[in-house]
């Protein structure tokens, strides 16, 4: 009899969880995805934010959902309707294309590919051009008198310097390490490091690397007081960030496109640099900075 | 055909030299664990009061999912190889702890008396008579361990640590189909060959009579 | 509440799983103890799938089914066969050979046999190997996240990523206590369920 028991009140939890996850589908919903470091978060919740204030659209969150690979797929798939993307990553990552080196050529082929192959739209860039740089140590950058990316190969200095990045940097074609290292010439010590992109700037304040492939708005670079060595040779495409969304969302919701839009170039590089900031050193939470900043901008 | 050969041509250095640090640090952490719980269930075999409570404690432990320790571990020692090595070793000691007391605790309890009978001291009774009835059964939690720490192995690449799991990492972050089974494959084949090797191991050690037929 | 939220989100994952591996695992242990020669293979089999490191388990069935849910759940039903697999078949031949042949005797067919008397007396035993499936694959769920699955997982790497100790307990905490709950309980069963075998 207790057996009998156990086993119905199984099914039923079993039944139970099922009816709970599967088809919960809110039709009047939109999902936000956003990759899983710090500035993307930020976005994201913008995004949430002003869609909530100016609509009647309910917002679910799936912040930090992963690498820039896994959101791609996520709203392919159509487990998300929106994330913010960069230019230079749709065309290198998504679109699997040559780097293009001018900011307006790349936003447009960006536009229309992603209509055309996946029916994504790119709506209006927000402001800011956030584009992979080498930041290193000042003690480094004294040291081997760096200030733009060819002193690396000056006395062979790089192959005194170590090197760390996330997983994803080492396997980019077109715009990531072996690249950069093909153009430049150079070549780091040793093993180069792996490890989970929130983990680089630790692992450059705990001296377990001399360098990393960093983010120009990242708020740390001036946290660990890095110096960003000058992509001379023009290596790094412009990542000009925008909210990408799919189009069959659009058409369900027109009024999203100019909702967003009202962010249009509202975010320059210094403000995103700020916005990281407040949230990684000033501790500040996600949501109170996202609010802050919408309303210092006037848009709600 | 064709392609595996072309797959493994592009891709032996690489996989050569994660698997190195792979075994690497699978090699260290399992021996640390060996040092460690070995003599620790000697210890426990003689306090038989302690032992339940004990092993019951370090097997609460096992539970916490290795990502959470791998995590606390890179915050108070930072990134690389150490905190990961912490870890591993921490994780490595339940099975060859629990082994070896059991395995000890089961010697025949009459073989122990004849070896008193035979005039041997405490220290020769451990070593010519308990610890070599056990060594299957130690041999056999090294084994369990060790295909542990393996797998446990993979999720040190999040936190600078290398091996496989780098691999693996770059595949998932990049969708490359390449760098996945470049890094799952090897992982897989070194813990199947490992554990057939202990095994096998196991079975050359034990003593005829002993040998449970199956 | 976020916590409830994933939570609940990483119990239904673990138990989906575990409901698909009793189904696949007791048939295939029933396969194994009937089928000749199938035993070693499917015992294999199962050892096998279990030594392969589950990040890595995990990553190529993504290549397959792709990121999410489903994935995770194939990747903790095919880690979850081997205790359940194995309980099955060391079960059904752990049957007295006296109530197998009493069992014939009274006219039984073998499907008859298997169901109203080998695997009744199994039962303990492949609870056990249930319990054993569930309370590990709690742990290897939190691995989830990694693919794009739901789960107490993206609590833990979250906070391992800002690197702050309570968000990375606030994933762990719910996870390990959840294991140990549904191991103390389902140990409690199999205890008296002995008992009851035994009087």
């Amino acid at each position: 009899m207790k057996k009998k028991l156990m086993a119905g009140l199984l099914v039923m939890v079993f039944v139970f969880s099922v009816f709970t996850f599967s088809g919960c589908g809110n039709e009047n919903q939109i999902i936000i995805g956003t990759k899983d470091f710090n500035e993307s978060i930020v976005l994201g919740e913008i995004f949430a934010q002003v869609i909530e204030a100016k609509t009647d659209i309910s917002v679910k969150r799936k912040l930090n959902l992963g690498g820039t690979f896994i959101c791609f797929e996520a709203i392919k798939k159509g487990d998300i309707d929106l994330y913010p993307e960069y230019t230079g990553t749709g065309i290198t990552a998504h679109l699997k294309l040559p780097v293009i080196s001018d900011t307006e050529e790349g936003y447009n082929v960006c536009k229309d590919e992603f209509d055309k192959q996946f029916n994504i739209a790119w709506l209006d860039p927000l402001g800011f051009n956030n584009t992979y740089a080498i930041a290193v140590t000042k003690e480094i950058a004294a040291e081997y008198n760096l200030s733009k990316c060819s002193d690396l190969k000056v006395n062979n200095a790089s192959q005194n310097i170590s090197f760390g990045g996330e997983h994803e940097f080492f396997n980019r074609p077109g715009d990531g390490f072996d690249g950069f290292c093909d153009l430049y010439d150079v070549s780091f010590k040793g093993d180069t490091i792996k490890m989970n992109v929130a983990l680089k700037y630790k692992a450059i304040g705990d001296n377990e690397m001399d360098a990393t492939d960093a983010y120009t708005t990242d708020s740390e670079i001036l946290e660990y007081e890095l110096v960003v060595l000058e992509d001379d040779l023009g290596f790094f495409p412009p990542y000009i960030a925008a909210p990408i969304i799919k189009n069959e969302t659009l058409l369900k919701f027109p009024e999203l496109k100019d909702v967003l839009n009202l962010l249009s170039g509202k975010i320059t590089n210094t403000v995103m640099t700020q916005l990281n900031y407040n949230v990684m050193i000033d501790k500040q939470s996600v949501k109170v900075v996202a609010e802050n900043f919408l309303t210092e901008a006037g848009i709600i | 055909m064709n392609t595996i050969i072309d797959f493994i041509n592009r891709y032996y250095k690489e996989i050569l030299h994660y698997t190195s640090r792979h075994i690497y640090l699978v090699f260290v952490s399992v021996a640390i664990g060996i040092v460690i719980a070995v003599p620790l269930g000697i210890l426990l075999s003689r306090h038989k009061k302690i032992a339940e409570p004990v092993i019951a404690g370090i097997s609460a432990f096992q539970t916490i999912p290795g990502l959470v320790l791998l995590g606390f571990s890179m915050m108070i020692f930072g990134i690389g190889i150490k905190p990961a090595i912490i870890v591993l070793s921490l994780y490595s000691l339940l099975p060859i702890l629990r082994n070896t007391y059991t395995g000890l605790i089961g010697v025949d309890a009459s073989l122990k008396d004849a070896a008193k009978g035979i005039g041997m001291t405490k220290n020769e009774i451990l070593f010519k008579v308990e610890l070599p009835l056990s060594v299957s059964t130690i041999i056999s939690g090294i084994r369990i361990s060790t295909i542990y720490i393996i797998s446990w192995a993979t999720l040190a690449g999040l936190i600078g640590a290398g091996g496989l799991g780098d691999l693996i990492w770059i595949g998932l972050s990049t969708y490359s189909k390449d760098y996945i089974l470049a890094g799952t494959i090897p992982a897989a084949l070194l813990a199947l060959i490992v554990s057939n090797l202990l095994e096998l191991l196991q079975k050359l050690i034990t003593p005829k009579g002993l040998k449970v037929k199956r | 509440m976020e916590i409830f939220e994933k939570s609940l989100e990483h119990l239904y994952l673990v138990f989906t799983a575990t409901v698909f591996s009793v189904i696949v695992g007791v048939l295939l242990g029933i396969i194994a103890y009937r089928v000749k020669h199938l035993d070693k293979i499917i015992l294999w089999l199962t050892d096998t799938l279990q030594t392969i490191p589950s990040l890595a388990l995990l990553a190529f069935l993504m290549i397959f089914f792709g990121l999410g849910d489903l994935t995770l759940i194939i990747g903790l039903v095919l880690y979850s066969l081997l205790p359940i697999t194995r309980n099955t078949y060391t079960g059904l031949k752990d049957v007295s050979p006296f109530l197998k042949d009493a069992a014939k005797g009274m006219g039984m067919s073998k499907m008859q046999r298997l169901l109203l008397v080998e695997l009744p007396l199994s039962f303990p035993l492949i609870f056990v190997g249930i319990k054993i499936a569930l309370v590990t694959s709690f742990s290897i769920a939190v691995l989830g996240v990694l693919i794009g699955a739901g789960g107490l997982g993206s609590i833990i790497y979250s906070g391992i990523q800002i690197q702050d100790v309570s968000m990375i307990l606030k994933g762990a905490i719910p996870v390990t206590l959840m294991a140990i709950v549904f191991d103390i309980f389902m140990t409690f069963i199999e205890k008296r369920m002995i008992k009851k075998a035994k009087n």
